[in-house]
């Protein structure tokens, strides 16, 4: 009796708590503290002492190497600073306040569509394919979501929901090529998904003329008509009078859609199969799982999700589609999801973390005069210390499944080196 | 026949689990073809590369011209006269021949490269030893036998003397065998020492002066190619390395069949036929063993039975019905159950854990999942109850896959296939690389479920294992049944007989 209510009462602390917090209510952090210290009560109550030290001792494991990753990033960062002239305590003030508490709202307008686009490539890597298009599907969703929130004559309350579809399903359609391709040929879907990105990233222009833009005219040549009230994300203001006016609830769908993504990865016979197929496609195969099937679904999916990240940049915060967008959130989704693992759930945390570096270092250039690339060093040498973990893993398993063919070029490569010593001699 | 050129003396190579090599000696004379057979796993490969300079031996000697040398890389081997030929050729596809043969140690002076100089040295080579090659064809443009030779010419341009060629027919037709043979034989004549590591006896025979048979990092035995035996080189290759202790009892089998072929074609991934109007029954509680020498269509033929490989022209009957164009799936389904030979490649996704690996196939029902979502509580239940009753040493069902051994793996995969209550059983080398204890308890199980009424199809490389389990024996030579045997009726000398080429066969 009691069991179920605890577990209501943590649901609700702890969106209440992300909402609030997001929406720069730091005391929201409070309700979340609240909630994750009844969860831990709560394993205890149900299955002992035992499964709270377990529980314990696994989130500090995983978080050990992210941890230790950011913090010597800062370090090597702070050393950089140094021997440039200037000081790391200034500078790393102003991106933490700026990052976290002035503009955290900035963060998180930054880390919604990172968290869309890097779930993308997180979903395809689960089926060991690598998406390095998002950017592409990203484009995609946002000309989706721009044509019909301003032609499609859709009710109000049906219409977020019908765009929010619609979008997805147009970068999952943008995936349909190179999905069927690497079915029946083996064509890399690097090579694929990348060569569309570039044509989605160049059909924006002529979309743009399409629906709006005029390039003759002086004021706003470059963007489409505004879109519509009634299409327009819900903004925190709406009901937390204090939230910065540009902050929509992006986010919440972004965390939403990263939740379900876990579950449909790790609680489906789908998500199952996808990722039977990314560990091993030759057992998953030799126990009737379709490997075409499901790298054909998985590069859908990854598409649909990677167009949502369009999706919120249009109807959430532009309210109309620029040329070029912002740019480069299909890219940097990839450092996102290499940083979390490729775990659905860990995105939304690096998501937010990379919007924060992002805000932050804007802050700091400004107020600081340091310059903002120190942050592109700091986020590079994360990403190298965070990602060379799985880099390892993956290498040690490609060596073992590979040992005989390592052996093979390792012969070439020293064949080629000892014939060149004897043509010197 | 000349001096002994290269020799190894009590080579052991011992690595973290496995002694790969056991004290080996092994004499190379000048001019000769010599061959190291034996079967995967055997340690022909690991002894090459000990003696390219790849590995270093834990202890033994190498002697080159009677001096010890060794060779910390294989630089040093190329350097001694050593040239090696890969089974998967080391060539860049959209280079010249003679840029291939040159990469490395170019012709001329500094940056340049004296390609007049280059051809002119390859179209020498070539002549010399009768190695017909367009210098300047590109070498995506060659058939394989021809970048076969282009990998040989490397080796002869790097002026060497001894030759080492790894299953060099592995990846080539008939046609190009028989001229890859005339080049060996023109090499030796030229005064080249060449060493050919196999697995197929026919190849021993034909070409080879000498052989040495390696089995479980052993030699097994030294014999000139001119007085031995097909049988007596295929008992010593196979031999007795599976200790058997459990006994088969005799079991009633049911008349009507369960599984069925007829005239059954199927080709190798390079489209030549691996199996050939193969035609087989099994019936209810018994087990059909499959005798044969590695590499006589085994992996095609357990392919096509579950659908994993196209049938090009046959029947597959399972409880009277064609499958043969059936799913993979479909067929799991319909209680056909199948133990992969290569464990680790088709039988487990290893960071799975024990209970996604048994959940696997049937993850979309019932215990293990429910209107399409995961029931875990199902799954691990469902894996608990199997490990005990299979014995399976893990920490528990959540236990990764990967972190047991051999024999638990392969424990994991009986318990999968086993427990889904299969009408009929294709089980494929179940014992390979596994300890005495692991074998003993596998091959117990296969009983056990034959007197279930199961019907089971065992293709084994071991004859002490067919001997062990099968009712009857089907041999199968060059991708056909070669003859029927009952095992009570025959003896192992028999089969291995036909395990050759069977000669006698309409006797």
């Amino acid at each position: 009796m009691m069991a179920p209510v605890l577990l209501a009462l943590i649901v609700i602390l702890g969106a209440a708590g992300t909402v609030l917090y997001l929406a720069s209510y730091f005391w929201g952090g409070l309700l979340l503290i609240a909630a994750i210290v009844l969860h831990v009560w709560r394993v205890g109550l149900l299955k002992g002492s035992g499964a709270v030290r377990e529980l314990v001792r696994r989130s500090l494991r995983s978080a050990a190497v992210p941890v230790f990753g950011i913090v010597m990033a800062i370090l090597l960062g702070g050393v950089v600073m140094i021997f440039s002239g200037y000081n790391p305590f200034v500078a790393y003030g102003a991106l933490f306040y700026g990052g976290l508490a002035r503009n955290w709202h900035i963060s998180v307008l930054n880390a919604a569509p990172l968290i869309f686009t890097a779930l993308s490539v997180a979903f395809a890597f689960k089926a060991g394919l690598f998406n390095i298009g998002a950017e592409g599907q990203y484009y995609l969703g946002a000309m989706a979501a721009a044509a019909l929130s301003l032609y499609m004559p859709i009710p109000g309350f049906l219409a977020i929901p019908v765009i929010f579809l619609a979008a997805g399903l147009a970068g999952a359609a943008w995936n349909i090529v190179p999905a069927y391709l690497k079915m029946k040929t083996g064509a890399h879907e690097v090579i694929t998904t990348m060569m569309l990105a570039h044509v989605a990233r160049y059909l924006s222009p002529i979309f743009i003329r399409a629906f709006g833009g005029d390039p003759s005219t002086s004021t706003h040549p470059y963007v489409t008509t505004r879109i519509p009230e009634h299409t327009m994300l819900l903004r925190f203001r709406a009901f937390l009078p204090e939230a910065n006016a540009r902050l929509h609830t992006g986010i919440i769908l972004a965390i939403l859609v990263a939740l379900a993504v876990y579950y449909l990865l790790y609680r489906t016979s789908m998500g199952f199969e996808i990722r039977a197929v990314g560990e091993n496609r030759d057992a998953a195969r030799a126990q009737g799982i379709s490997v075409g099937r499901n790298i054909f679904r998985a590069l859908l999916i990854a598409g649909f999700l990677a167009a949502l990240a369009g999706f919120n940049q249009v109807n959430g915060l532009d309210h109309r589609l620029f040329e070029n967008l912002q740019a480069g959130y299909g890219w940097n989704g990839i450092s996102v999801a290499l940083l979390a693992g490729g775990n659905p759930v860990a995105v939304i945390f690096t998501g937010l973390l990379w919007g924060t570096l992002d805000a932050g270092g804007q802050y700091m250039s400004r107020t600081t005069q340091t310059p903002g690339a120190i942050v592109e060093i700091v986020k590079g040498i994360i990403l190298f210390l965070i990602v060379a973990r799985y880099i390892y893993t993956a290498f040690s398993n490609w060596r073992k499944r590979r040992r005989s063919r390592a052996v093979n070029v390792a012969t070439a490569a020293a064949d080629a080196a000892g014939g060149a010593v004897r043509g010197e001699g | 026949m000349g001096n002994v050129i290269l020799e190894t003396q009590h080579i052991v190579k011992q690595f973290p689990k496995v002694l790969a090599n056991d004290d080996i000696s092994i004499k190379l004379q000048e001019g000769e073809i010599l061959c190291l057979l034996g079967e995967n796993g055997a340690g022909k490969s690991t002894l090459m590369n000990v003696l390219y300079g790849l590995y270093q031996p834990t202890s033994g000697r190498i002697l080159l011209d009677g001096r010890d040398v060794q060779f910390s890389s294989p630089r040093d081997a190329i350097d001694r006269g050593l040239g090696m030929v890969h089974q998967h050729f080391m060539l860049l596809d959209p280079f010249t021949v003679t840029e291939n043969i040159i990469l490395g140690a170019e012709p001329g002076r500094g940056p340049t490269i004296d390609y007049g100089a280059a051809r002119r040295q390859v179209k020498e080579l070539s002549d010399r030893y009768g190695l017909r090659i367009d210098p300047d064809a590109k070498i995506e443009n060659l058939s394989v036998g021809l970048q076969q030779r282009v990998e040989i010419l490397k080796a002869l341009y790097r002026r060497a003397r001894i030759l080492i060629l790894d299953e060099p027919t592995a990846v080539l037709t008939p046609q190009e065998v028989d001229e890859f043979f005339s080049v060996i034989r023109g090499l030796r004549e030229s005064g080249v020492s060449i060493i050919i590591i196999t697995h197929k006896l026919e190849e021993v025979r034909a070409i080879s002066n000498r052989v040495y048979i390696l089995r479980r990092g052993r030699v097994e035995g030294e014999r000139e190619t001119g007085n031995v035996t097909t049988a007596e080189l295929a008992n010593l290759m196979v031999g007795r390395s599976v200790v058997l202790t459990v006994e088969r009892t005799p079991h009633e089998v049911q008349p009507e069949p369960v599984f069925e072929i007829e005239g059954l074609q199927v080709l190798d991934d390079r489209r030549i036929p691996a199996v050939q109007d193969l035609s087989l029954t099994v019936r209810p509680g018994e087990v059909v063993g499959i005798a044969g020498v590695d590499g006589n269509g085994q992996p095609e033929l357990a392919e096509a039975i579950m659908g994993l490989r196209p049938v090009e022209s046959g029947i597959i009957r399972h409880l009277g019905e064609d499958v043969a164009g059936v799913s993979t799936r479909d067929r799991i389904h319909r209680s056909i159950s199948y133990v992969p030979a290569d464990r680790h490649r088709y039988g487990l996704v290893l960071p799975f854990t024990v209970a996604e690996n048994i959940a696997l196939g049937y993850h979309d029902r019932s215990p293990n999942a429910y209107r399409g979502q995961l029931d875990y509580e199902g799954m691990n239940g469902n894996a608990a109850d199997l490990i005990k009753r299979f014995d399976i040493r893990t920490s528990g069902p959540e236990a990764a896959a990967m972190q047991l051994s051999g024999g638990n793996q392969q424990k994991v995969i009986l318990a999968r296939e086993f427990s889904r209550k299969p009408t009929f059983l294709l089980v494929n080398q179940p014992t390979r690389g596994l300890d005495v204890g692991a074998i003993e308890y596998i091959h117990s199980e296969i009983l056990a479920m034959r007197d279930k009424d199961v019907g089971i199809l065992l293709i084994s490389l071991e004859l002490e294992e067919i001997f062990g389990l099968a009712d009857r024996i089907l041999v199968l030579y060059g991708g056909r049944i070669v003859r029927e045997l009952l095992t009570d009726e025959t003896n192992e000398k028999e089969v291995g007989l036909y395990m050759m080429g069977g000669k006698e066969r309409s006797a």
